[in-house]
């Protein structure tokens, strides 16, 4: 659910930026989504799409680059993909994994179109 | 809309109280400060009608997907690489920074709904009101329930009734926390939506996070709800009046929790019986004692 405000605050983003620089639209919205940062994709697409209606951000191509998460061992300094936020070292089993990657959530940047 | 009045508001967000005075002198019965989140909303059609004759080179623009017969604008990349919840972590770090400022050790209380967070908090001003000065913020998506139930036990509440939204944000707290006022020297506690989810996103600017859970869930739900588990601080296990009767191990649960989070503290109460309540209240001792010398701020 707190994808739709998520989202809400990616729309206030891009009209705040788009008015700064007098763009009549806003044709690309690009956002990276770690796999780990708690905010489920797919969800945030659909709230963005919606809450895009009948503005200038409306026909916007919204591009999610997925992250997948990385982790780091203490221990035997491995580094390997995580599919949860605890993982055990799959090399020497030690525990807690520093997670290096996947925490992203970011609106990494937007195309406008200006006069 | 508001019922008091009728004024639009967006997403039915509001906020009401303090219900009393309690020695506050701002009794208003009709107070207006919904948030009326339209910072963003102005839509001008920027009268920005040059006829400067075209001679953009048009290479940028013949991959232009929708051909709306603007064609002749030039698009622009900006790169801002801006962490979308910076927004919410300013205003966090600027309520953080106005409860130092006041002495106002600020406790966020999570939890699914019905682990018994106002039922908690309602002991606790019982038995803490005589000593120290208490503040409630409710976050509900309707009713003045709780702040009511709040109000009884003694403390000036304020209630945000979020409508449609799943968790508190920093900035309802920050509107809120205007309407309190909270004096000096005080503990200002947050119920946040029952959500086991949402709110664990959001910082709210507070000292410390509290999770509740209580015996009648399942010692397995650290591990779904990992996120809300790493963020917070203390675990309080109510419920424990119940333990005969319900199929949950303490044990587990610490075992799982600790996995997700190993510094997580945790307390077994029984709000109802008062059983272990006054390890909590120990708990909020310490914590106004690290507040005040600002030791463990950094929030994790």
């Amino acid at each position: 659910m707190h994808e739709f405000s998520l989202a809400s605050e990616v729309m206030s983003i891009a009209l705040n930026e788009a008015e700064k620089h007098n763009a009549i639209w806003v044709s690309e919205i690009t956002i990276e989504v770690g796999s780990l940062s708690g905010v489920e994709a797919d969800a945030f697409e659909s709230a963005l799409s919606l809450l895009a209606e009948g503005s200038i951000v409306e026909k916007s191509g919204i591009k999610i680059l997925r992250i997948n998460g990385m982790g780091f061992c203490d221990g035997c300094n491995a580094e390997f993909e995580m599919t949860q936020r605890m993982e055990f070292c799959p090399e020497c089993n030690s525990f807690p994994s520093v997670i290096k990657g996947g925490n992203e959530f970011r609106l990494t940047s937007l195309v406008i179109e200006e006069q | 809309m508001c019922d008091t009045c009728g004024c639009g508001e967006n997403d039915g967000l509001k906020i009401h109280g303090p219900l009393s005075n309690h020695k506050h002198s701002d009794s208003e019965a009709h107070d207006h400060d919904h948030i009326h989140e339209h910072e963003h909303e102005h839509e001008h059609e920027h009268p920005h009608s040059h006829t400067h004759p075209h001679t953009h080179s048009p290479e940028g623009n013949s991959d232009d997907e929708h051909d709306h017969e603007h064609e002749h604008y030039q698009k622009k990349t900006l790169n801002l690489n801006l962490d979308i919840l910076s927004r919410n972590n300013l205003t966090a770090e600027m309520n953080r920074r106005f409860f130092e400022g006041r002495k106002v050790l600020c406790l966020n209380l999570v939890s699914s709904p019905g682990s018994g967070k106002t039922t908690i908090l309602e002991k606790t001003i019982k038995y803490l009101k005589a000593t120290r000065k208490l503040y409630v913020i409710e976050g509900d998506q309707q009713t003045l329930l709780d702040a009511d139930r709040i109000d009884k036990a003694g403390a000036p509440a304020v209630q945000i009734n979020t409508g449609s939204g799943c968790h508190l944000d920093a900035n309802m707290i920050d509107k809120a926390t205007r309407k309190l006022d909270p004096d000096t020297n005080s503990v200002l506690f947050i119920e946040n939506v029952g959500n086991l989810v949402c709110p664990a996103m959001f910082d709210l600017g507070e000292f410390k996070r509290v999770v509740v859970i209580s015996v009648t869930e399942g010692d397995d739900k650290p591990l779904k709800y990992p996120y809300m588990f790493q963020s917070s601080q203390l675990c309080i296990i109510n419920k424990s009046d119940l333990l005969p009767y319900v199929d949950f191990s303490i044990e587990e649960t610490i075992k799982h929790a600790r996995l997700i989070n190993h510094e997580l503290e945790f307390i077994e109460v029984s709000a109802k019986t008062d059983e272990g309540m006054e390890s909590w209240f120990q708990w909020i001792t310490q914590q106004e004692e690290s507040f005040a010398t600002k030791k463990g701020y950094e929030k994790s």
